[in-house]
């Protein structure tokens, strides 16, 4: 019943997604002497047809300016966004793209089948709303309030929303913010049944396990920016490395560190009072040498932060890009990424 | 134009129960309070009956009560988020305000027909060119005030602030010459107000411009007034619009 996508693609000979320079700024708040903010500063990218693509990259990376100009819901200040060829909102009008945004967006006082027959009838054809709300797992609630369901719920029923018009290409804009874990596995699992009928897929996150979970390349945004792109083994190759720590019995730190800084794949050792933080890819080798040889105690080891894999991949040492910056930032990533 | 949109439109208001009070009930009842069970209903105004002018001051207030409420409840709607997830179908930005000013109209007849039956029942007399007139001048002036509410939900962005702006509909009524016959320097001042001169103006073909207190106002004077807060609300909630489009 499908088509496949890539034929689909083939025929039109245009990419899912093209982005050619892509330029976002907005003005300074007033009274403020800040300067304009770059938002998305030159962004190129092609998505084929069928690829499921994850858009990594912390708060404030750019990631859903970029794909709100990939929808048509904002304008680029320079360059061109296009979807399968075509502007994105002619894209949007003809069915072909549709979105999963994120929170907010719904009128409280409707029912999940008044929502999905609501939306329905603003295209000219749709999926039958009842096999929309079955596909989103809202079988069970259609008669509910949307003011009554949970987040996650609502979360589907965006979802459901945005299977309406069976489009090709599928944005999800952080798509599991705010749920709990149960309700993110949930959501996940409901995007995975879907997947099997070579939509091509964009989704931002935070979340490197989602990223790494669901997609097959990931785009690691910064700053307005890509850092990184390509296959999902390949970012996970160059962003991996732990950090061990240990404290170090007294006077033996300057020793220790001069000791480290010589073993194969550590990339970076630091002081800090007694204890020293040890960044390297063979977190083993880092930890053995800390414990039967240094007479290093209290170790820990900890998988590199969101920040640190930017780091790695960028070779700077600015600790959060321009523009990215959230306090309490790097210690909520970290936490993200070892759940 | 969309029928199953603007039908589901319509079912969350027959939902809000408190809104619907307010907008349908209190006018009429008001209506009968002030108008229907005073001595002085069968005297005579212009082309009808005290009943009849107080009819159609409470129809007026019924009506702006409701676009008022309307206009800035699209606002708050779309500034949550959900003219994002509009932006993402077809529908058309001029189809949604089409669907909504017909819902604004359709909302606002409400009031303006149950209070205008029940004056017939009761004693409002008037010619039928006058009542005819007047439920149109009711309806259409009523459009201004949807403005009013695009402005306030723009600005504040809270469905609180949109039932304040309802509200306040209650103070302009009374400074509008609505609810109780001003004279004196209350009355030249209330020349000046919001819905001084769309009531004046639903009133004139039963008045022919006179007030209660035998003075009459020309033609222009509710004309001008209408207008004059039209191009306020609508250059105001242009450019609160256009604002918060920067901001994004």
């Amino acid at each position: 019943m499908t088509t496949s996508p890539i034929s689909v693609a083939g025929a039109s000979g245009a990419s899912a997604v093209e982005l050619r320079g892509l330029v976002k700024t907005f003005a300074p708040a007033r009274r403020s002497h800040d300067t304009e903010v770059r938002a998305v500063d030159g962004i190129d990218l092609r998505i084929e047809a069928g690829e499921i693509v994850a858009f990594l990259g912390p708060n404030g990376a750019g990631k859903t300016t970029t794909l709100d100009m990939v929808l048509g819901l904002t304008e680029p200040t320079s360059g061109t966004a296009e979807v399968f060829g075509r502007r994105p909102r002619e894209a949007v009008i003809g069915g072909h793209v549709s979105a999963v945004l994120q929170t907010g967006g719904l009128l409280r006082d409707l029912t999940v089948r008044e929502t999905v027959r609501m939306v329905a009838s603003t295209y000219a054809v749709t999926t039958p709303v009842d096999e929309v709300i079955e596909r989103a797992g809202l079988a069970a609630l259609a008669d509910r309030r949307v003011s009554k369901c949970s987040g996650g719920e609502q979360q589907r029923l965006r979802f459901a929303l945005a299977l309406l018009p069976d489009p090709r290409l599928l944005v999800l804009d952080e798509p599991t913010a705010g749920m709990d874990v149960t309700a993110r596995r949930d959501f996940w699992d409901t995007m995975r049944a879907d997947a099997g009928t070579g939509r091509t897929v964009v989704f931002a996150t935070h979340y490197l396990e989602e990223a790494d979970a669901f997609a097959d390349r990931i785009v690691l945004v910064a700053g307005g920016r890509i850092v990184a792109d390509g296959t999902t083994a390949e970012i996970r190759a160059r962003a991996s490395g732990r950090t061990v720590s240990a404290t170090m019995p007294a006077g033996s730190v300057a020793t220790s560190v001069a000791r480290l800084r010589g073993v194969d794949g550590v990339r970076d050792v630091e002081e800090r009072g007694s204890r020293v933080v040890v960044t390297a890819t063979d977190s083993d080798a880092v930890a053995r040498l800390l414990l039967l040889e240094l007479g290093g105690t209290d170790l820990e080891i900890v998988t590199a932060g969101l920040e640190q894999a930017f780091m790695t991949l960028t070779g700077d040492d600015r600790p959060v890009p321009p523009g990215t910056a959230h306090t309490g930032g790097t210690h909520r990533t970290e936490s993200e990424l070892v759940r | 134009m969309n029928a199953t949109f603007t039908l589901l439109e319509m079912r969350r208001i027959t939902r809000d129960w408190a809104g619907m009070f307010f907008t349908a009930v209190l006018p009429a009842f008001f209506y009968l309070i002030f108008g229907a069970t005073v001595d002085a209903k069968d005297a005579s105004i212009g082309n009808g009956n005290v009943a009849m002018y107080v009819m159609i001051s409470m129809a007026a207030y019924g009506a702006v009560t409701a676009t008022t409420s309307i206009g800035g409840n699209a606002a708050v709607e779309r500034q949550q988020g959900w003219g994002r997830q509009l932006g993402l179908t077809p529908l058309a930005d001029s189809s949604y305000i089409a669907m909504k000013a017909l819902i604004a109209m359709t909302v606002a007849a409400v009031p303006i027909l149950l209070t205008f039956t029940l004056g017939a029942i009761t004693g409002a007399r008037g010619s039928m060119r006058a009542w005819a007139l007047s439920a149109v001048l009711c309806l259409v002036g009523s459009a201004v005030f949807a403005v009013y509410g695009l402005l306030v939900g723009t600005a504040f962005r809270s469905e609180a602030a949109v039932g304040a702006a309802s509200g306040t509909m209650v103070i302009f009524a009374f400074l509008g010459n609505l609810f109780i016959p001003l004279s004196g320097t209350l009355l030249a001042f209330a020349k000046f107000t919001p819905l001084y001169g769309y009531a004046a103006l639903a009133r004139y073909p039963l008045t022919e411009g006179y007030l209660p207190d035998g003075s009459q106002d020309p033609l222009w004077l509710p004309i001008v007034n209408v207008l004059a807060w039209l191009a306020i609300f609508g250059t105001a909630a242009v450019l609160l619009v256009r604002r918060g489009r920067e901001r994004q």
